[in-house]
């Protein structure tokens, strides 16, 4: 597994406790999962996504992301309509490991409330929850 | 704390991912990842540290005659020994017919046996068979902690081995599955017949847990870190991968191997696709010898079924999940549920990665497979949903998963074969 100090934390998203990381993109916000979750989870064999125009709450699992070792829910960072997702991650699911960040991720959302967003932990906050996780 | 095996320290340098696995700390992959692992067990070889299995020695006049009466397997059949001697899978059983543990029994002679279980089992079932013993005259001991043991599996196996035995075409001769040649103890008689090329003694057995050609290697456990690192060198560019213990289950369960206390466990041990380790006559009807926990299974009416099911994606559920039949109705629960991520359905069919009728440019997304524990009989092609959370996963009972294993095969076509993901030439 990788160190703390080898994972990759962008400084310009915010993080779930539950390893999704969300990137505000105007009025919409991509969300994915966190170099520190698809290191732990292994080889991504499988992403089960949501329909585009499907809604959901602050928290709600909105699909799931399989491993070779284990199968884990994926949670929406904030609330709202699912606008697209990533299509390619179903011929592809091994993009979640290779790129988290850019090609992994996983939907775009049209929040419901945009203050959510605040609501997020910084890379600050995330690193030191990770702390107390090893 | 979690133990270690002789070979943590490289697992470690070589950037293992950890797993805690019957109080040792094992690797679970290496940095190539489990998909990689598995699919280099099926297309060239894979090297997996086994050394935390447990090893007893039972020896002595009163030896075959413990062993008989415990193990399921008809041992007469590995006496007098041959060459090369031979070993077989059973289980060990209790008074109720419920499993002990799975074992594979080596004959070494005719009052000297191995007896290889699971670990951390050693003491249980050395306990076990004290327990159990008609008499005495049999001497068990535990060589657990003395011993490397190292699997070297897939069809590129004898080619890997092949320039770093001493003796190659000695090694191998009519080595056929499930026999052995050799002895890691240089005060064996046995010792000279496989050496290792620096001269080091090992038992070398035509066996292993993936369902592939290959061999299980067992060594005095101080030259366990020279011969692993023998491997891995003599494997570069024959697309040897070191393994963990992910790809050993995903291998395993693809080959319908069962993996013990999970697969099989504290229910008696009837109506499983594993009937091959009981004694079974001709025509696979009445069984040839007594054995302890035979009248337990024989008068078993309201035991449950176990069997090997496959899905048409890689999605699954952990095990414990429910299963149920298309109208909902329930109908038992989930053993194990994994990813066999070298096969995939081509029109309805599954084709392994390796299977010689692939079709061409064959990617595999993998497919979800495993065992299920039901209250009813289910044919083979009967649809079941595994249930958990807001899953519901379609899958098919099954006879057989992963096709054309290579297990079998003749050693002599596996010592000529070229390589699926290698370049180099046949020898």
């Amino acid at each position: 597994m990788k160190t703390l100090d080898e994972l990759i934390l962008p400084h310009d998203l915010r993080y779930t406790r539950d390893h999704e990381w969300a990137r505000v993109e105007g009025d919409l916000v991509r969300v994915g999962i966190t170099d520190y979750a698809q290191d732990q989870l292994g080889d991504v064999v499988y992403v089960e996504l949501p329909e585009p125009g499907q809604t959901f709450a602050r928290g709600e699992a909105f699909g799931t992301v399989e491993s070779v070792k284990a199968v884990s829910e994926l949670y929406l960072p904030v609330g709202g309509e699912i606008v697209e997702v990533n299509a390619g991650l179903s011929e592809a699911p091994q993009l979640v490991n290779e790129s988290p960040y850019d090609r992994g991720w996983m939907v775009v959302v049209r929040p419901s409330d945009p203050a959510e967003i605040k609501g997020l932990l910084d890379v600050e906050a995330y690193r030191e929850h990770l702390k107390g996780i090893e | 704390m979690a133990r270690h095996t002789v070979l943590g320290q490289w697992h470690r340098r070589h950037g293992a991912n950890p797993a805690e696995f019957a109080g040792y700390e094992m690797p679970l992959w290496y940095p190539a990842g489990a998909r990689a692992e598995h699919l280099a067990v099926l297309t060239a070889v894979g090297v997996f540290d086994t050394s935390h299995m447990a090893v007893l020695t039972v020896s002595g006049p009163g030896a075959f005659g413990l062993l008989q009466r415990c193990h399921t397997r008809d041992l007469g059949a590995l006496l007098p020994p041959a060459d090369p001697p031979r070993c077989t899978y059973g289980v060990f059983l209790d008074a109720r017919g419920h499993v002990v543990d799975d074992a594979v029994v080596y004959g070494l002679s005719p009052d000297r046996f191995l007896v290889v279980v699971n670990a951390g089992m050693g003491p249980r079932v050395a306990a076990h068979l004290a327990a159990h013993a008609p008499g005495p005259g049999a001497g068990i001991a535990d060589l657990t902690d003395r011993l490397g043991k190292i699997d070297v599996q897939g069809p590129g196996a004898a080619r890997v081995l092949e320039p770093l035995l001493a003796d190659p075409d000695r090694a191998f001769q009519d080595l056929g599955y499930f026999r052995f040649r050799g002895h890691f103890d240089p005060k064996a008689p046995e010792a000279g017949q496989v050496r290792w090329h620096d001269g080091t003694p090992v038992l070398l057995s035509r066996t292993g847990y993936t369902g592939e050609f290959g061999f299980e290697l067992y060594v005095e456990a101080r030259r366990a870190p020279t011969i692993w690192a023998d491997l891995v060198e003599a494997g570069e560019g024959r697309g040897l991968l070191p393994c963990g213990l992910a790809a050993r289950d995903s291998l395993r369960t693809g080959a319908v191997l069962p993996l013990a206390h999970q697969d099989l466990g504290d229910w008696p041990f009837v109506r499983n696709p594993w009937t091959r380790v009981l004694p079974l006559g001709p025509g696979g009807t009445g069984y040839t010898k007594e054995f302890l926990g035979r009248a337990a299974i024989e008068a078993a009416v309201d035991a449950a079924w176990t069997l090997p099911f496959a899905g048409f994606d890689p999605r699954k559920v952990p095990s414990g999940a429910s299963v149920r039949s298309g109208s909902g109705r329930e109908l038992g629960t989930v053993l194990t549920c994994a990813t066999d991520m070298g096969i995939d359905r081509v029109e309805g069919r599954i084709v392994s990665v390796a299977s010689p009728n692939r079709p061409a440019g064959f990617t595999p997304r993998g497919l979800c497979c495993g065992f299920v524990r039901v209250g009813e009989p289910l044919p083979p092609g009967t649809r079941v949903e595994l249930r958990h959370g807001r899953r519901s996963i379609p899958v098919e009972i099954v006879s057989d998963i992963r096709p054309d294993r290579t297990a079998r095969v003749p050693i002599g076509a596996m010592r000529t074969r070229r390589s699926a993901s290698s370049q180099e030439e046949p020898r």
